[in-house]
């Protein structure tokens, strides 16, 4: 088979045997469920009769961004040495055949969050993992930009600078590339967000790191909780507040809209959970800022996904439907500013 | 004149199709794509139903905060003209036009229309 040929399995049975070196017995890949830039595979091998339990993911060539993919490896290096329940990173790197690849230790549990969120059978789990979420975002907190210096490209605020304000300005400029038509709701919320920022009390805390996709979707997780949290892609410099709000946008509550938190807690339980788990003080005021920013977001993510599409990019009638998923995340801007209580 | 079905009955049986498809599906991902396509096949179906009632309320809120303006008496000439009025709405807004007291004026058009989207593209978040 030529290199260009090869498929992602191939390509991670490859990384497997990098880790475990040439003496050991490497099983057939299998494909886990994963995103759209990446292919995940479970990889188990056998080294002097000990076994190993991997996940490879593997990021094709075109579509990959090694800055990118060390950078989350560095950043999964301290969170797993601070005891944040995450998959250990092994190993980085990428073949002269334009391929990188992330290789992880397996944690188990599942990750589907329609059933962690609806069944009976993780009723029990639900309970626990508003306080386990709220540990491990705490000790993620702890680790300053300083901590992970050997991460390239921690995007974040310059010295002194409002993490709001900073992240406000990128969302607009990510707006201004990404939409398809004029979205006057969006434009107003921006004006609606600089009078927050101006309003607010400027944050007394140095910045921090941030899981940067902090959502009950990326939570892995058994019976009794937390296994693990996945996909670390979004890592950068802000405040806690922002992964605190971007757990209770209303995109991922798969219907329980009065659990707002995740659909698993209301909003203010799990505000007061990350209080006590951090010992800071966390602003309201602020969490509900970063909710409206972190909506306009999710919008800029559903014009992307369906402009991926309409690009020719990836030809998919489900990245194009999710286009229309636009309105809804505006609806929740207007709710939110409290323009539905004004005129609703 | 076309001939029954229907657009809109052709498109209740593509849903349907659809919708039969998704509980019968083999895995996980094939009931995933088929209840999204059902979806869409959904939003077609209401767009048609009920976007020239709501792109003539738009115009009208449009009038009311740019000036008013003759409407295009043709659909695809109104969208087009439609889009532009919102570019220019987006300018005003972005210039502070609609900022203080003006601010009372902009809101309620900015409700409906994203009420009555959202009414056509996921009609459970409507309210």
């Amino acid at each position: 088979m030529s290199p260009e040929k090869r498929g992602t399995g191939d390509v991670a049975v490859e990384a497997a045997r990098r880790v475990l070196g040439d003496g050991a017995a490497i099983s057939e890949p299998r494909k886990l469920a994963g995103g759209a830039m990446h292919d995940s595979w479970a990889v188990d091998g056998t080294v002097d009769g000990s076994s190993r339990e991997l996940v490879v993911r593997v990021s094709p060539a075109g579509r990959a961004d090694y800055e990118k993919t060390r950078r989350e490896f560095e950043v999964l290096k301290v969170a797993f040495g601070r005891g944040v329940r995450c998959p250990q990173p092994i190993d980085v790197g990428r073949f002269e055949s334009g391929e990188d690849y992330l290789v992880m230790s397996r944690v188990r549990g599942d990750s589907n969050p329609r059933q962690l969120v609806t069944s009976d059978q993780y009723a029990g789990a639900r309970k626990r993992l508003i306080a386990q979420l709220a540990e491990d975002l705490a000790r993620i907190h702890q680790i300053s930009p300083d901590d992970v210096a050997a991460a390239p490209n921690m995007r974040g605020p310059a010295a002194g600078e409002d993490p709001l304000a900073y992240h406000r300005r990128e969302a607009e400029a990510m707006f201004r590339v990404f939409l398809l038509n004029p979205h006057p709701a969006i434009d107003w919320a921006f004006r609606w967000l600089d009078r927050q920022i101006e309003r607010l009390p400027r944050p007394q805390r140095a910045p921090c790191v941030v899981h940067g996709d902090f959502r009950i979707g990326n939570v892995m997780y058994d019976e009794d909780g937390l296994t693990s949290l996945l996909d670390w892609e979004g890592t950068h410099i802000g405040e806690p507040e922002e992964d605190i709000a971007w757990l209770c946008t209303r995109v991922w509550r798969f219907g329980k809209n009065d659990l707002q938190a995740g659909g698993i807690a209301p909003r203010e339980e799990w505000v007061r959970a990350c209080e006590i788990a951090s010992g800071l003080e966390i602003s309201r005021e602020r969490v509900a800022t970063w909710e409206v920013l972190q909506n306009i977001r999710w919008a800029e993510i559903t014009m992307m996904q369906a402009r991926a599409h309409l690009d020719g990019h990836t030809q998919s009638h489900e990245l194009a439907a999710i286009g229309r998923r636009t309105a809804e995340t505006e609806l929740e801007i207007l709710r939110l500013t409290g323009v539905g209580a004004r005129v609703g | 004149m076309q001939d029954r079905p229907t657009a809109v009955e052709l498109l209740d049986a593509l849903g349907g199709f659809m919708r039969d498809r998704a509980e019968n599906a083999r895995d996980r991902w094939e009931r995933f794509q088929f209840q999204v396509a059902a979806n869409s096949i959904g939003i077609i179906k209401r767009e048609l139903e009920l976007e020239d009632g709501f792109m003539r309320a738009e115009w009208a809120g449009l009038d009311r905060l740019l000036g008013a303006e003759e409407m295009p008496k043709e659909q695809a000439a109104l969208a087009v003209r439609l889009g532009e009025r919102n570019a220019e709405l987006v300018e005003q807004i972005r210039s502070g036009a609609f900022d203080g007291e003006a601010e009372a004026r902009l809101l309620p058009h900015l409700w409906e229309t994203i009420v009555n989207k959202v009414r056509v593209a996921s009609p459970n978040e409507a309210l």
